[in-house]
């Protein structure tokens, strides 16, 4: 197979010669990982990333009273993120941050509710795409932006970790693709509800983040990547998938 | 361009949204070789706006997730574009092997530079004639000679024997070193070389505001447009001085693809970039490799190979239109 890749700009601008306006920059600096507002970041970062995880174990559970066939899979995942949780607990010691979980719980409450509620009315779909779509995303990209600005401990974890979040959203892809026609309508459905709620999420912690050296465009743009690519695999166009992801980005 | 391809929420988006956006595969195409071979192959959008080239992490990621792309869709051989190339080349992308999870295979990409060079070269030797303009004596200015399609024209034509090499960049020390390398040629300001140049190959894009007195040049004179955006045309066009669009080759027959519709050819249903062509040659082939990579690497043997494959496989470089030649012509 071959292929062009291009980037056919629609109002090529003439101010642009070749070798002009990018120039190779310094590699990224790492913040001070001791500093008092590098710490007070943390604590707020950290502390989503371990409530997500809970999250995530509860969810794996949760989802397992749906899927009863599949109950030993979904519990193997879930005591996966009680691992990660304690390896990002771990972390907070290691640089003397007490994580402030009163904030990352009301950070996630909206995309809980929606799960919760979800779970009630047995909308397994809504659930795996909250779940293993959104929220697998959504830390997956926060890992991968994480990785280059970590300290050294937090990142020889985080690196393990990001490894096992992928089969994470492997697992809700590879559900919803065996059953795309049944659930597509209520797949839409749950995405216009739900992905408005991580652009928020995003923007909340942007401040924070950029403290640690993350950018937001970083962060959004990787979850986009991840959120088309597993889209891709459950079958969904790229036209469709435009659609779907800029009803959250326009919205 | 996001709405005719079929993105209109994209093309409602504002700068924001397209820096995050993810990059598009576009469209599949099959292709048939006069020789009957069948290829297939895609068009992959890097979502890419040249207002992102002052962001250089957005730069940056843009390339390396559309290369990511393109692997993960399992594609052995693509093409870089033109901005995608210099961004890879001027961020040194090569240091930058791993992205998310996926560890680039440089063998399956090319920048396409080796056949845009050759199809160069074929326009300024077959399209010279028809002005007039007599190669062995005629002096050939190269804008952009040090570069690496520059450097690989001026090593073509000096085989192929022209009066003499005029070679202008804006860095003097490679410039030098091509020189050296070519053991002749001529360094020159950009005036002064259009001042004696019977053919101008510009493969660098002109600056805005960069002031050039068309005035200056030779008449007859064979221009030929290897940058991008192509502009030359409105610049100099008419009154002895004739402007081709570089670097662009016409297949044999329709293209079932809708991308160049935005790349602004003359018959978008069979023009391209010469080097997106390469891409097809390199699978019409079968020859799986980096054939263009890296800079001033670019070989004649290799510019032959391909000129070949160009050949057999149904490309033509874009020519001066017949009437146009035959206007200048002394009678």
């Amino acid at each position: 197979m071959a292929v062009s890749l291009s980037d056919l700009s629609p109002n090529p601008s003439p101010s642009i010669g070749l070798g002009s306006g990018v120039d190779a920059p310094a590699e990224a600096v790492l913040p001070d990982f001791t500093s008092e507002s590098y710490k007070d970041a943390y604590s707020r970062i950290n502390a989503i990333v371990i409530e997500g995880e809970q999250e995530a174990h509860d969810n794996y559970l949760s989802l397992a009273t749906l899927l009863p066939d599949q109950a030993d899979e979904l519990a193997r995942l879930a005591r996966m993120e009680m691992k990660h949780k304690k390896g990002f607990t771990a972390c907070a010691a290691n640089l003397g941050v007490e994580a402030d979980m009163p904030f990352a719980r009301v950070f996630f409450s909206p995309l809980r509710d929606n799960f919760q509620q979800a779970l009630s009315e047995g909308k397994l779909v809504t659930c795996l795409l909250i779940q293993s779509i959104l929220i697998e995303a959504f830390a997956i990209a926060a890992y991968h932006i994480y990785i280059p600005v970590a300290d050294p401990f937090a990142r020889k974890i985080t690196e393990g970790v990001v490894q096992d979040e992928y089969t994470h959203l492997n697992y809700g892809q590879e559900w919803l693709k065996a059953n795309l026609e049944a659930a597509r309508l209520e797949l839409e459905e749950a995405n216009r509800a739900n992905l408005p709620h991580v652009r928020r999420m995003l923007e909340q912690v942007a401040d924070d983040a950029g403290v640690l050296h993350m950018e937001k465009e970083d962060l959004m743009a990787d979850f986009m990547t991840s959120y088309q690519e597993v889209l891709t695999e459950i079958g969904f166009t790229s036209r469709e998938i435009a659609r779907m992801a800029t009803a959250a980005l326009l919205g | 361009m996001a709405a005719s391809l079929g993105y209109p929420e994209y093309a409602e988006g504002d700068f924001e949204m397209w820096c995050v956006a993810p990059p598009q595969l576009v469209e599949t195409v099959k292709v048939t070789s006069p020789t009957g071979k069948v290829i297939e192959g895609a068009y992959i959008d890097s979502v890419f706006v040249p207002e992102m080239l002052s962001r250089f992490k957005t730069a940056k990621r843009k390339v390396l997730s559309a290369m990511e792309l393109a692997q993960k869709n399992d594609i052995a051989i693509t093409a870089l574009g033109g901005f995608t190339s210099i961004i890879f080349e001027n961020l040194n992308l090569l240091k930058e092997q791993q992205i998310r999870n996926t560890k680039l295979q440089w063998e399956r990409f090319t920048t396409g530079n080796t056949h845009t060079a050759w199809v160069i070269a074929q326009q300024v030797v077959h399209n010279a004639p028809r002005l007039g303009i007599h190669l062995d004596r005629a002096k050939v200015a190269v804008v952009g000679a040090s570069g690496d399609i520059g450097s690989a024209v001026c090593r073509w034509l000096q085989r192929q024997g022209v009066g003499e090499l005029l070679l202008v960049a804006r860095r003097p020390q490679p410039l030098l070193d091509l020189q050296a390398e070519l053991g002749s040629g001529r360094v020159l300001e950009l005036n002064e070389a259009l001042a004696e140049a019977d053919v101008v190959i510009w493969v660098a894009s002109l600056p805005q505001g960069l002031s050039i007195d068309a005035d200056l040049l030779p008449r007859p004179c064979l221009m030929i447009d290897g940058g991008y955006p192509k502009n030359l045309d409105s610049r100099f066009s008419g009154d002895g001085v004739h402007v081709i669009k570089g670097g662009i080759v016409e297949f044999w027959q329709d293209l079932g693809w809708q991308m160049m519709e935005m790349a602004d050819m003359a018959n978008p249903r069979r023009q391209l970039f010469a080097c997106f062509a390469e891409a097809m040659l390199l699978e019409f082939e079968g020859i799986h490799t980096n054939f263009s990579w890296g800079r001033n690497n670019i070989t004649l043997a290799n510019m032959d190979r391909i000129g070949e494959a160009s050949l057999r496989h149904g490309f033509r470089a874009l020519a001066l239109e017949p009437i146009q030649a035959a206007s200048l012509i002394p009678a």
